[in-house]
Protein backbone atom coordinates (compact mmCIF):
# COMPACT_ATOMS: atom_id res chain seq x y z
CA UNK A 1 0.00 0.00 0.00
CA UNK A 2 1.43 4.02 -0.72
CA UNK A 3 0.65 6.19 2.17
CA UNK A 4 -1.09 9.49 0.75
CA UNK A 5 -0.47 12.27 2.90
CA UNK A 6 -2.22 15.64 1.88
CA UNK A 7 -0.34 18.96 3.51
CA UNK A 8 -1.64 22.41 4.50
CA UNK A 9 -4.99 23.24 2.82
CA UNK A 10 -5.19 20.26 0.58
CA UNK A 11 -6.12 18.82 3.53
CA UNK A 12 -9.18 20.78 4.06
CA UNK A 13 -10.11 19.50 0.03
CA UNK A 14 -8.96 15.64 1.21
CA UNK A 15 -11.09 15.33 4.08
CA UNK A 16 -12.64 12.03 2.78
CA UNK A 17 -9.89 11.11 0.86
CA UNK A 18 -8.01 7.72 1.34
CA UNK A 19 -5.07 7.43 3.41
CA UNK A 20 -4.24 4.66 1.67
CA UNK A 21 -3.84 3.39 -1.85
CA UNK A 22 -3.70 0.31 -3.68
CA UNK A 23 0.09 -0.18 -4.91
CA UNK A 24 0.54 -1.45 -8.98
CA UNK A 25 3.25 -2.34 -11.04
CA UNK A 26 4.20 1.17 -12.96
CA UNK A 27 2.25 3.70 -10.38
CA UNK A 28 3.15 7.05 -10.37
CA UNK A 29 2.15 10.05 -8.40
CA UNK A 30 0.22 11.49 -11.69
CA UNK A 31 -1.43 7.99 -12.26
CA UNK A 32 -2.66 8.59 -8.17
CA UNK A 33 -4.09 12.01 -8.83
CA UNK A 34 -6.30 10.80 -12.02
CA UNK A 35 -7.27 7.67 -10.09
CA UNK A 36 -8.81 9.77 -7.24
CA UNK A 37 -10.71 11.98 -9.85
CA UNK A 38 -13.99 10.09 -9.74
CA UNK A 39 -14.83 9.88 -6.25
CA UNK A 40 -13.02 13.06 -5.40
CA UNK A 41 -13.43 15.69 -7.74
CA UNK A 42 -12.95 19.05 -5.13
CA UNK A 43 -9.40 17.52 -4.36
CA UNK A 44 -8.36 16.78 -7.87
CA UNK A 45 -9.27 20.60 -8.87
CA UNK A 46 -6.86 21.29 -6.32
CA UNK A 47 -4.22 18.72 -7.42
CA UNK A 48 -4.34 20.60 -10.91
CA UNK A 49 -3.37 23.62 -10.15
CA UNK A 50 -0.21 24.56 -11.11
CA UNK A 51 2.82 24.53 -9.13
CA UNK A 52 1.48 21.48 -6.87
CA UNK A 53 4.38 19.85 -5.87
CA UNK A 54 4.63 16.23 -5.30
CA UNK A 55 7.13 14.31 -2.66
CA UNK A 56 7.84 10.20 -2.00
CA UNK A 57 9.26 9.60 1.16
CA UNK A 58 10.01 12.87 1.86
CA UNK A 59 12.15 14.10 -1.38
CA UNK A 60 10.44 16.15 -3.97
CA UNK A 61 9.75 14.07 -6.92
CA UNK A 62 8.52 14.11 -10.54
CA UNK A 63 4.36 13.51 -11.24
CA UNK A 64 6.10 10.69 -13.43
CA UNK A 65 8.17 8.50 -11.17
CA UNK A 66 7.32 5.35 -10.37
CA UNK A 67 5.98 4.57 -6.78
CA UNK A 68 7.07 1.45 -4.63
CA UNK A 69 4.60 -0.90 -2.92
CA UNK A 70 5.08 0.92 1.37
CA UNK A 71 6.66 4.65 0.20
CA UNK A 72 4.81 7.77 1.13
CA UNK A 73 3.21 9.89 -1.65
CA UNK A 74 2.66 13.56 -0.27
CA UNK A 75 1.16 16.34 -2.13
CA UNK A 76 2.12 20.28 -1.35
CA UNK A 77 0.13 22.74 -2.73
CA UNK A 78 1.59 26.26 -3.95
CA UNK A 79 2.91 28.81 -1.43
CA UNK A 80 3.63 31.74 -3.42
CA UNK A 81 2.95 35.14 -1.86
CA UNK A 82 5.36 36.59 0.21
CA UNK B 1 34.76 47.25 12.07
CA UNK B 2 35.92 46.67 15.40
CA UNK B 3 33.04 46.87 18.70
CA UNK B 4 33.28 49.88 20.74
CA UNK B 5 32.25 50.01 24.27
CA UNK B 6 28.24 50.79 23.77
CA UNK B 7 27.94 47.83 20.84
CA UNK B 8 29.61 45.06 23.35
CA UNK B 9 26.70 46.28 25.76
CA UNK B 10 24.43 46.19 22.93
CA UNK B 11 25.52 42.21 21.45
CA UNK B 12 26.61 41.09 24.95
CA UNK B 13 23.68 38.51 24.84
CA UNK B 14 25.53 37.20 21.47
CA UNK B 15 29.07 37.53 23.23
CA UNK B 16 27.80 35.16 25.69
CA UNK B 17 27.66 32.57 22.79
CA UNK B 18 30.72 30.67 22.28
CA UNK B 19 29.39 30.09 18.62
CA UNK B 20 29.00 33.68 17.85
CA UNK B 21 31.36 35.38 20.62
CA UNK B 22 33.31 38.89 19.44
CA UNK B 23 34.70 36.83 16.17
CA UNK B 24 30.81 36.29 15.28
CA UNK B 25 29.74 39.66 16.00
CA UNK B 26 32.83 41.11 13.42
CA UNK B 27 31.51 38.79 10.65
CA UNK B 28 27.93 40.00 10.90
CA UNK B 29 29.11 43.16 11.05
CA UNK B 30 31.14 42.65 7.99
CA UNK B 31 28.11 41.09 6.27
CA UNK B 32 25.97 42.53 3.58
CA UNK B 33 22.57 41.03 2.41
CA UNK B 34 20.41 41.44 -0.15
CA UNK B 35 16.48 41.34 0.64
CA UNK B 36 14.33 41.50 -2.52
CA UNK B 37 10.54 42.62 -1.33
CA UNK B 38 9.45 44.34 1.45
CA UNK B 39 6.09 42.86 2.34
CA UNK B 40 5.11 40.40 4.88
CA UNK B 41 8.59 38.28 5.04
CA UNK B 42 10.54 41.28 4.55
CA UNK B 43 9.55 43.10 7.09
CA UNK B 44 10.42 40.31 9.87
CA UNK B 45 13.56 39.42 7.73
CA UNK B 46 15.22 43.01 7.97
CA UNK B 47 13.95 43.80 11.88
CA UNK B 48 15.17 40.45 12.96
CA UNK B 49 19.22 41.33 10.87
CA UNK B 50 19.01 45.07 12.03
CA UNK B 51 18.89 44.16 15.41
CA UNK B 52 21.48 41.49 15.29
CA UNK B 53 23.97 43.80 14.20
CA UNK B 54 24.59 43.15 9.96
CA UNK B 55 26.27 45.47 8.95
CA UNK B 56 24.79 46.43 5.91
CA UNK B 57 21.14 45.43 3.83
CA UNK B 58 20.20 46.43 0.72
CA UNK B 59 15.98 46.40 0.18
CA UNK B 60 14.48 46.09 -2.69
CA UNK B 61 10.76 46.91 -3.84
CA UNK B 62 8.72 49.32 -6.06
CA UNK B 63 5.56 48.90 -3.97
CA UNK B 64 4.28 52.19 -1.93
CA UNK B 65 2.44 51.53 1.71
CA UNK B 66 -1.44 50.48 1.37
CA UNK B 67 -3.92 49.83 4.32
CA UNK B 68 -4.29 46.49 3.01
CA UNK B 69 -0.66 45.65 3.99
CA UNK B 70 -0.67 47.14 7.50
CA UNK B 71 -2.12 43.49 9.42
CA UNK B 72 1.24 41.51 8.03
CA UNK B 73 3.90 44.81 7.44
CA UNK B 74 4.94 44.91 10.59
CA UNK B 75 7.65 47.70 9.63
CA UNK B 76 5.11 50.16 8.47
CA UNK B 77 2.53 52.60 10.47
CA UNK B 78 -0.57 53.99 9.52
CA UNK B 79 0.86 57.54 8.39
CA UNK B 80 3.15 55.70 6.09
CA UNK B 81 0.59 54.62 3.84
CA UNK B 82 1.14 56.10 0.35
CA UNK B 83 4.49 56.13 1.09
CA UNK B 84 7.33 54.31 -0.97
CA UNK B 85 7.91 50.80 1.26
CA UNK B 86 11.40 50.90 1.10
CA UNK B 87 12.06 54.74 1.95
CA UNK B 88 9.43 54.02 5.34
CA UNK B 89 11.66 50.71 5.99
CA UNK B 90 14.77 52.55 6.43
CA UNK B 91 13.81 54.78 8.60
CA UNK B 92 12.17 52.21 10.47
CA UNK B 93 15.54 49.74 10.69
CA UNK B 94 17.67 53.20 11.58
CA UNK B 95 15.92 53.42 14.22
CA UNK B 96 16.66 50.15 15.67
CA UNK B 97 20.16 49.45 15.19
CA UNK B 98 21.77 53.64 14.08
CA UNK B 99 24.87 51.93 13.39
CA UNK B 100 23.42 49.72 9.93
CA UNK B 101 23.76 50.86 6.52
CA UNK B 102 20.73 50.58 4.40
CA UNK B 103 20.52 51.01 0.53
CA UNK B 104 17.29 51.65 -1.23
CA UNK B 105 16.48 50.51 -4.84
CA UNK B 106 12.99 51.68 -5.17
CA UNK B 107 12.31 49.44 -7.98
CA UNK B 108 11.91 45.56 -9.42
CA UNK B 109 15.18 43.56 -8.93
CA UNK B 110 17.30 43.43 -11.80
CA UNK B 111 20.82 41.96 -13.03
CA UNK B 112 22.09 45.62 -11.97
CA UNK B 113 20.82 45.24 -8.30
CA UNK B 114 21.78 41.61 -8.05
CA UNK B 115 25.54 42.63 -9.36
CA UNK B 116 26.66 44.06 -5.85
CA UNK B 117 28.69 43.01 -3.44
CA UNK B 118 26.60 40.52 -0.68
CA UNK B 119 27.28 37.11 1.16
CA UNK B 120 23.42 36.55 0.98
CA UNK B 121 20.41 36.78 -0.90
CA UNK B 122 17.22 36.73 0.95
CA UNK B 123 13.93 36.25 -1.64
CA UNK B 124 11.17 37.83 0.32
CA UNK B 125 9.18 38.38 -3.10
CA UNK B 126 5.35 37.96 -3.99
CA UNK B 127 6.00 36.43 -7.75
CA UNK B 128 7.47 33.82 -9.78
CA UNK B 129 9.21 35.74 -11.98
CA UNK B 130 11.48 37.47 -9.28
CA UNK B 131 12.08 33.97 -7.60
CA UNK B 132 13.12 32.99 -11.24
CA UNK B 133 15.28 35.58 -11.55
CA UNK B 134 16.98 35.47 -8.24
CA UNK B 135 17.48 31.97 -8.32
CA UNK B 136 19.37 31.85 -12.11
CA UNK B 137 21.44 35.05 -11.06
CA UNK B 138 22.33 32.94 -7.41
CA UNK B 139 23.38 30.17 -9.18
CA UNK B 140 25.21 31.81 -11.64
CA UNK B 141 27.32 34.08 -9.42
CA UNK B 142 27.70 31.06 -6.75
CA UNK B 143 25.62 33.22 -4.11
CA UNK B 144 23.94 31.86 -0.97
CA UNK B 145 19.88 32.10 -1.62
CA UNK B 146 17.38 31.32 1.01
CA UNK B 147 13.86 31.47 -0.73
CA UNK B 148 10.25 32.17 1.79
CA UNK B 149 7.14 32.28 0.66
CA UNK B 150 3.83 32.33 2.20
CA UNK B 151 -0.28 31.92 1.82
CA UNK B 152 -3.29 31.65 3.81
CA UNK B 153 -2.07 29.57 6.55
CA UNK B 154 1.17 28.44 5.30
CA UNK B 155 4.86 28.85 4.91
CA UNK B 156 7.42 27.71 2.81
CA UNK B 157 11.61 28.00 3.00
CA UNK B 158 14.49 26.52 0.63
CA UNK B 159 18.01 27.04 1.17
CA UNK B 160 20.43 27.00 -1.44
CA UNK B 161 24.33 26.93 -1.40
CA UNK B 162 25.41 27.84 -4.36
CA UNK B 163 28.77 27.34 -3.48
CA UNK B 164 28.77 23.88 -4.19
CA UNK B 165 28.28 23.04 -7.52
CA UNK B 166 25.76 20.06 -6.92
CA UNK B 167 23.71 21.97 -5.22
CA UNK B 168 19.97 21.74 -6.21
CA UNK B 169 18.32 24.94 -7.03
CA UNK B 170 14.66 26.65 -7.37
CA UNK B 171 14.37 25.87 -11.20
CA UNK B 172 15.04 21.96 -10.15
CA UNK B 173 12.00 21.79 -8.61
CA UNK B 174 9.74 23.98 -9.78
CA UNK B 175 9.07 25.10 -13.52
CA UNK B 176 9.22 28.77 -14.00
CA UNK B 177 6.95 28.80 -17.09
CA UNK B 178 4.64 27.02 -16.17
CA UNK B 179 1.26 29.56 -14.83
CA UNK B 180 1.63 31.12 -11.88
CA UNK B 181 -1.33 29.67 -9.74
CA UNK B 182 -3.42 31.65 -7.88
CA UNK B 183 -2.22 30.92 -4.66
CA UNK B 184 -0.73 34.46 -3.50
CA UNK B 185 -1.45 36.96 -0.54
CA UNK B 186 -3.50 39.56 -2.67
CA UNK B 187 -5.95 36.67 -3.95
CA UNK B 188 -5.50 34.30 -1.03
CA UNK B 189 -4.99 36.35 1.81
CA UNK B 190 -2.48 35.56 4.48
CA UNK B 191 -2.54 35.03 8.12
CA UNK B 192 -0.08 38.32 9.33
CA UNK B 193 2.00 35.96 11.99
CA UNK B 194 2.98 33.33 9.43
CA UNK B 195 4.60 35.84 8.10
CA UNK B 196 6.25 36.44 11.00
CA UNK B 197 7.07 32.51 11.53
CA UNK B 198 7.99 32.41 8.42
CA UNK B 199 10.35 35.23 7.66
CA UNK B 200 12.20 34.48 11.24
CA UNK B 201 13.05 31.36 10.24
CA UNK B 202 14.64 32.97 7.23
CA UNK B 203 16.49 35.29 9.59
CA UNK B 204 18.06 32.64 11.61
CA UNK B 205 19.10 30.51 8.70
CA UNK B 206 20.64 33.89 7.04
CA UNK B 207 22.49 34.52 10.59
CA UNK B 208 24.29 31.06 10.77
CA UNK B 209 24.77 31.09 7.33
CA UNK B 210 26.89 34.36 7.83
CA UNK B 211 28.15 32.67 10.78
CA UNK B 212 29.89 29.93 8.47
CA UNK B 213 27.27 27.12 10.23
CA UNK B 214 25.68 24.63 7.62
CA UNK B 215 22.18 25.04 7.79
CA UNK B 216 20.36 22.27 6.05
CA UNK B 217 20.75 22.87 2.90
CA UNK B 218 18.66 21.68 -0.72
CA UNK B 219 15.86 21.02 1.46
CA UNK B 220 12.31 22.48 1.53
CA UNK B 221 10.94 23.23 4.82
CA UNK B 222 6.96 23.14 5.68
CA UNK B 223 5.09 24.99 8.02
CA UNK B 224 1.31 24.70 8.20
CA UNK B 225 0.38 27.13 10.94
CA UNK B 226 -3.56 26.16 10.92
CA UNK B 227 -2.24 22.36 12.03
CA UNK B 228 0.91 23.69 13.87
CA UNK B 229 3.42 21.44 11.69
CA UNK B 230 6.47 21.54 10.10
CA UNK B 231 7.81 19.07 7.63
CA UNK B 232 10.90 19.04 5.92
CA UNK B 233 11.36 17.57 1.88
CA UNK B 234 14.85 16.61 0.74
CA UNK B 235 15.19 18.92 -3.15
CA UNK B 236 17.26 17.18 -5.86
CA UNK B 237 19.00 18.39 -8.69
CA UNK B 238 17.48 17.86 -11.60
CA UNK B 239 19.40 15.98 -14.32
CA UNK B 240 17.10 18.26 -16.81
CA UNK B 241 17.34 21.63 -15.11
CA UNK B 242 19.31 23.66 -17.85
CA UNK B 243 20.06 26.33 -15.22
CA UNK B 244 22.87 23.20 -13.43
CA UNK B 245 24.25 21.62 -16.46
CA UNK B 246 26.83 23.89 -16.75
CA UNK B 247 28.02 23.23 -13.02
CA UNK B 248 27.25 19.34 -13.21
CA UNK B 249 30.04 20.07 -15.49
CA UNK B 250 32.57 21.56 -13.81
ZN1 LIG C 1 18.57 23.51 -11.11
Amino acid sequence: MIKLLFFGRLGDSAATAPELFEASEGLTPSAVRYALAIEHPRLVEALLEPQVLVSIDRVIADWNQPLTDGCELAFLPPVTGG
Amino acid sequence: MRLNGRQFARYSRHLLMDDIGVDGQHRLFNSHVLVVGMGGLGCPVTLYLAAAGIGRLSICDADIVAESNLHRQILYRDADCGRLKVDCARRALKDVNPDLMVDTHAEPVSAEILSGDYQLVLDCSDNLAARSLLNHHCRARRLPLISASATGWEGQLMAFDFERQQSPCFNCSIDPSSPEGRADCDTQGVVGPVLGVIGSQQATMAMAMLLGYGHPHGQLQRYDGKAGQWMNFKLQANPNCDLCAPFRRC
